[in-house]
């Protein structure tokens, strides 16, 4: 599903970002991306949907070579891999409802369409009541599952999630996992990008520990590796 | 639509200030073209004959002019008409005119007064009468000269005409300017949701549609306001101007809505132009989709 093969990532002058990473994960996977700060994790994220492109070596999402993808090939690739941040990325001017519209919008998807999918998605991720609330209306929890259900309108394979839980406290981080872990089970692969030990051990799921940029661990149920 | 009304309101009246200018240059285009007209109408030329030259010798020579293509129209005077003409010509002379009181009765013979199609014509019909058949009967050439006040009417709507369009390129450059930093501060102000539109698949259409679509919508709001002023101001002036130019054909208000569709329709054209191109060009510094 997504291959990463030997890919390196400089940013001039010296910075090695990544420095020859490989790694394969399997349709329906849930991976978690751990490692500390600097370690390149983030990186990884943002080469999956595109964000950043790779110095050499080559990422592939299914068979398709996305290391030298054309900016006019980002949409069609972004509309496939449902991504996630820590600081949500929701407009505050326009209601849950409205934000997880906004995707199908830019897609030129009908109105018909929006009303049948918008509310059917707001309640996968249990903010059917709250559709009509802003972001500054909801708690950070809530905010975070319109991202969610945003990055879940396009029915995605795969769902890239960078630290969605870094602005949330534990019970709420837990709640926001569980839904990953509800999302993983309808068949979708998710990569979580995490540095939170306490959810990479909960989860018994594969690990893959990134260190200076190289992939120093990768475990089926594995834990969380101290430095 | 309206990211910043501010810098949208300022880019609009910049727009209509070039328009303004490029709309003066064609009234003034259209008020000088009929002034010249107008005096190039009363170029005439009369020639006065001996008065030992008989009729027939003035009918010949009217003949052969006439067979002239330059020439459009001749009358025929009298001796004494002709006397009449001269003394009008030469009143600010008194040499002359008291050299005419000296002869006893009427010097001249018969005249002809000619109009030529263009002033720039006579030159030619004048040489024409140096032919040995009718020179000798030729008394005198009196040509009422416009040639220097045409001349300092074309030299003085051409300066004004250029002046303006001066100011028209220099207000149509201001409003490049000022589209170029409204797209940059747009662009910057909605940051945000330029980001999240790229994350949730927009294709590059959808992103910088509505910017280009904005600076088309500048220029056809500048358009509209631009034909509603001229549309006001020639409901007022429009009669001043035809009774101050009297007897030629000056009707703005007729030259307007007659032209209407394509003089607006090019200023639109021409701003949209400009706004278009100074749009892609901001996106190209300052969106990266």
């Amino acid at each position: 599903m997504i291959t990463f093969k030997n890919v390196k990532k400089e940013y001039p002058p010296k910075t090695h970002a990544l420095a020859g990473v490989s790694f394969c994960i399997h349709a329906g996977e849930f991976v978690s991306i751990t490692g500390q700060s600097g370690s390149g994790k983030s990186t990884v994220a943002k080469m999956i949907f595109a964000e950043e492109r790779p110095t050499s070596g080559q990422i592939l999402i299914g068979d398709w070579d996305i290391s030298h993808i054309g900016r006019g090939d980002i949409p069609a690739l972004r509309r496939q891999i449902g991504v996630i941040f820590q600081d949500f990325k929701l407009l505050p001017k326009k209601t849950a409802y409205e934000n997880v519209a906004f995707a199908l919008e830019v897609a030129g998807e009908s109105g018909k369409r929006i009303r049948e999918v918008v509310p059917h998605v707001l309640k996968i991720v249990g903010l059917a009541e709250k559709s009509g609330r802003y972001p500054k209306q909801l708690s950070g929890g809530e905010q975070q599952r319109v991202s969610i259900a945003r990055a879940l309108v396009h029915r995605p394979k795969i769902i890239v999630a960078d630290e969605p839980t870094g602005n949330l406290d534990a019970i709420t981080a837990r709640e926001i996992v569980e839904l990953f872990t509800r999302i993983n089970d309808f068949g979708t692969t998710v990569v979580l990008v995490t540095h939170d030990r306490d959810i990479v051990n909960g989860l018994h799921k594969r690990v893959i520990t990134l260190r200076e940029g190289k992939v120093v661990s990768d475990a089926e149920k594995g834990k969380y590796l101290l430095a | 639509m309206m990211r910043n009304f501010w810098l949208s309101f300022v880019t609009v009246t910049v727009f209509v200030l070039t328009l303004v200018m490029v709309n003066s240059v064609i009234i003034l285009n259209v008020l000088a073209n009929a002034s010249v007209k107008s005096v190039e109408g009363r170029v005439q030329v009369t020639v006065y004959f001996t008065s030992d030259a008989s009729t027939d010798v003035v009918k010949n020579t009217q003949s052969y002019l006439l067979g002239l293509s330059q020439v459009k129209e001749i009358s025929y005077l009298t001796a004494d008409e002709a006397l009449t003409i001269f003394k009008e010509a030469h009143r600010s002379d008194p040499v002359i005119l008291a050299a005419l009181d000296e002869v006893d009765g009427n010097p001249f013979g018969q005249a002809l007064k000619i109009r030529a199609y263009n002033a720039s014509d006579f030159p030619f019909i004048l040489e024409a009468l140096e032919a040995p058949e009718y020179k000798p009967f030729i008394k005198e050439k009196n040509y009422d000269n416009y040639e220097s006040a045409l001349r300092v009417l074309s030299n003085f709507s051409e300066r004004i005409r250029l002046g303006f369009l001066t100011l028209a390129v220099f207000f149509g450059f201001i409003a490049m300017l000022i589209v170029f930093n409204t797209i940059r501060v747009a662009i910057y102000v909605h940051r945000e949701e330029i980001g999240i539109m790229k994350l949730v698949g927009a294709n590059d259409w959808f992103i910088r549609g509505p910017f280009l679509l904005e600076s088309i919508f500048f220029a056809f709001l500048a358009t509209g306001i631009m034909a509603g002023i001229v549309a006001l101001t020639l409901s007022f002036a429009n009669p001043a101007l035809v009774a101050f130019f009297e007897g030629v054909d000056v009707n703005l208000i007729t030259y307007y809505s007659t032209n209407a569709l394509s003089m607006f329709g090019a200023q639109f054209g021409i701003l949209a132009f400009l706004g278009l191109g100074t749009t892609a060009f901001a996106m190209r510094k300052y969106l990266r989709v």
